[in-house]
């Protein structure tokens, strides 16, 4: 009993945090599901979305939660453009061309945020960022909270444009089978824009709850980058049920390596747990 | 003729550059060259595993860091650099083998992902370990190599020039062998491969060793030079970024690809110093601009535009 009660905060935390990895890793894969390009950007776009954050929040005190609704156009259209002028040219080349233009892209956007931003660590600072809930004998912080919440939202809304909407389906289409949806007169180049813009606007979502959750500097685009991918590889590319485990697994294993091992166990167990996970299904735990 | 002709021209090339440290050639030209070797190597493995094998390894630090700390742990040893030189490169080469049962499970993208997760589990690894030395070092604190200044640095020159000497011509006889033809056949379509007889996981396999050699020599002289080596360093994505800029530049899957790319890679990084605060925006937009212009680098240009006046001469 002790022993449980013992790990009842790593887990519930583990849970909560892993909700945040999900919402990171969300827009990896629909770019992966869609175009079949890594994207290696995207834990750059996430940390430009805590930074813009960041600045709306000094310099006009706005909440970081407020500031999602003009975050979201921003980057969806930022992604449209980037899709159009760079990413689509290549990704016809090969997917490999798409995968370096990417991590061109990221730095460029690395670079340019420590110059406009220094390189200094900062963080979200809110009203409500150090307010803690006791349940039980477990501490559980407000933020961590929002981002479990936040993943759970996020996640209903992608699955029910991908299921319901025309464009949803359109992307869904693509992704199984490119040539017979364009057979079936879906615009692939105008689908892969709206897939790119809507994982860029996810990418905004994500850089506001990690910049709320953690500090961040211009340099935690790449950590992140390798969590997501830890994450949609762990369910299995292309299945958002798998995602969610698979952010699920992450974050638990982060807060049980943490807990047993201590803090190199808490950065150790994730990564091995990817070996680990793909050793034994080389294809993830949901792919197909 | 025109074979024994780039030869000849290849050789003297060579001897002029191995002579340089002893006709007192300036000591920023020898450092330039000194990364220069070390680029290419480093970039001629990975044109090895990613231009000619079809494996998308994200691993490249992993193995150099890897060479570079045995080398230095050797050293604490008592045991001399020439030797740790060498053993960095069979361990990594050892290590390649361990990781490639897990690894060589994966396809495509997961086996990009499975190898990208290496070199940070080796830095949190090598973060904590402290195989030598007293309470102050190894862990995060690093390690210096010991006896370091006993090594006249031409000699570091010389080690350095012979392992980039030694990636090319590694790369030259693969090409021009049955295991370069079973990996062409690879890279062309592997099922049509593996169906007219090719073991094409073993082929891989090689190739994947082999790259971990030299990569792990490379590591061992980079931070001989040096003469210090920390975890975050050793195993940083930077080396990544240095082999995928310098083979892209050059043009993955070319010969001499890598070559080009590291010249370019090399004085771009002596250039930019002056702009230290914008070198990475700068080599990213170069990065997506040579992509954009030219997907297949500086020696896929180079081949089109031959083959254009080729087409144009015959009509």
């Amino acid at each position: 009993m002790k022993l449980l009660s013992d790990l009842a905060s790593p887990i519930v935390i583990g849970i909560l945090m892993g909700g945040l990895y999900v919402v990171i890793a969300l827009g990896l894969s629909l770019v992966f599901g869609v175009m079949k390009v890594i994207n290696v950007a995207h834990g750059d776009m996430v940390i430009l979305g805590s930074y813009l954050a960041f600045s709306a929040i000094t310099m006009w005190g706005l909440n970081p939660l407020l500031w999602l609704l003009p975050s979201l156009p921003i980057f969806f259209i930022l992604g449209i453009l980037i899709e159009k002028y760079l990413l689509h040219r290549a990704a016809k080349m090969s997917a490999d061309a798409a995968l370096i233009i990417a991590f061109g892209l990221s730095l460029i956007v690395q670079n340019a945020s420590q110059r406009i931003w220094t390189p200094q660590t900062r963080s979200l600072f809110t009203t409500y960022s150090m307010t803690t809930f006791k349940i039980g004998n477990i501490y559980i912080p407000l933020v961590y909270l929002l981002d479990f919440f936040a993943a759970l939202l996020v996640m209903a809304a992608v699955h029910q444009f991908l299921k319901r909407t025309y464009l949803g389906q359109a992307i869904t289409a693509a992704s199984q089978d490119r040539q017979t949806a364009e057979l079936m007169g879906i615009n692939p180049s105008r689908v892969y824009q709206i897939a790119f813009g809507i994982s860029m606007a996810l990418a905004s979502i994500a850089g506001i709850f990690y910049g709320l959750t953690f500090p961040f500097n211009p340099q935690s685009g790449n950590p992140n980058l390798i969590i997501a991918f830890g994450v949609i590889i762990l369910g299995g590319l292309g299945s958002i049920g798998g995602t969610f485990i698979g952010g699920m697994i992450f974050g638990l294993s982060q807060t049980l390596g943490g807990h047993f091992l201590g803090p190199t166990g808490q950065q150790l167990v994730p990564f091995l747990m990817v070996l680990i996970v793909l050793t034994i299904r080389p294809q993830g735990l949901f792919g197909r | 003729m025109r074979r024994y002709l780039y030869i000849i021209i290849l050789v003297a090339v060579a001897i002029v550059l191995a002579l340089l440290p002893v006709v007192g050639a300036p000591k920023t030209w020898l450092l330039y060259l000194f990364y220069f070797y070390v680029f290419l190597a480093a970039a001629n493995m990975w044109n090895l595993l990613a231009g000619f094998s079809g494996l998308l390894a994200l691993c490249p630090a992993a193995f150099i860091g890897l060479g570079g700390y045995i080398m230095t742990i050797l050293t604490w040893l008592g045991i001399p650099y020439y030797v740790g030189l060498v053993a960095g490169g069979l361990l990594a080469a050892l290590f390649a083998m361990l990781i490639s049962v897990s690894v060589f499970r994966m396809r495509g993208v997961y086996f990009a992902i499975g190898t990208l997760v290496v070199p940070a589990i080796l830095r949190l690894v090598f973060l904590r370990w402290k195989p030598v030395g007293g309470d102050f070092e190894g862990g995060g604190a690093g390690y210096m190599v010991k006896g370091v200044r006993a090594i006249p640095p031409e000699v570091t020159y010389w080690l350095a020039m012979a392992i980039g000497l030694l990636s090319m011509i590694l790369i030259m006889i693969i090409l021009r062998s049955k295991f370069g033809l079973g990996l062409a056949a690879i890279r062309d379509n592997d099922t049509s491969a593996a169906s007219s007889g090719i073991n094409v996981f073993r082929l891989k396999l090689y190739s994947f060793i082999i790259a971990a050699f030299v990569m792990g020599m490379t590591g061992a002289i980079f931070y001989m030079n040096i003469g210090y080596i920390e975890p975050t360093n050793a195993f940083d994505i930077s080396w990544l970024m240095l082999v995928l800029l310098a083979t892209v530049i050059g043009g993955k899957g070319m010969e001499w690809g890598p070559l080009v790319g590291t010249i370019i890679v090399v004085g771009l990084r002596f250039q930019l110093a002056r702009y230290a605060g914008i070198s990475l925006l700068i080599q990213g937009l170069i990065l997506v601009v040579i992509m954009l212009v030219a997907p297949q680098g500086i020696m896929g240009l180079v081949h089109k535009l031959r083959q254009k006046r080729f087409s144009r001469q015959s009509v």
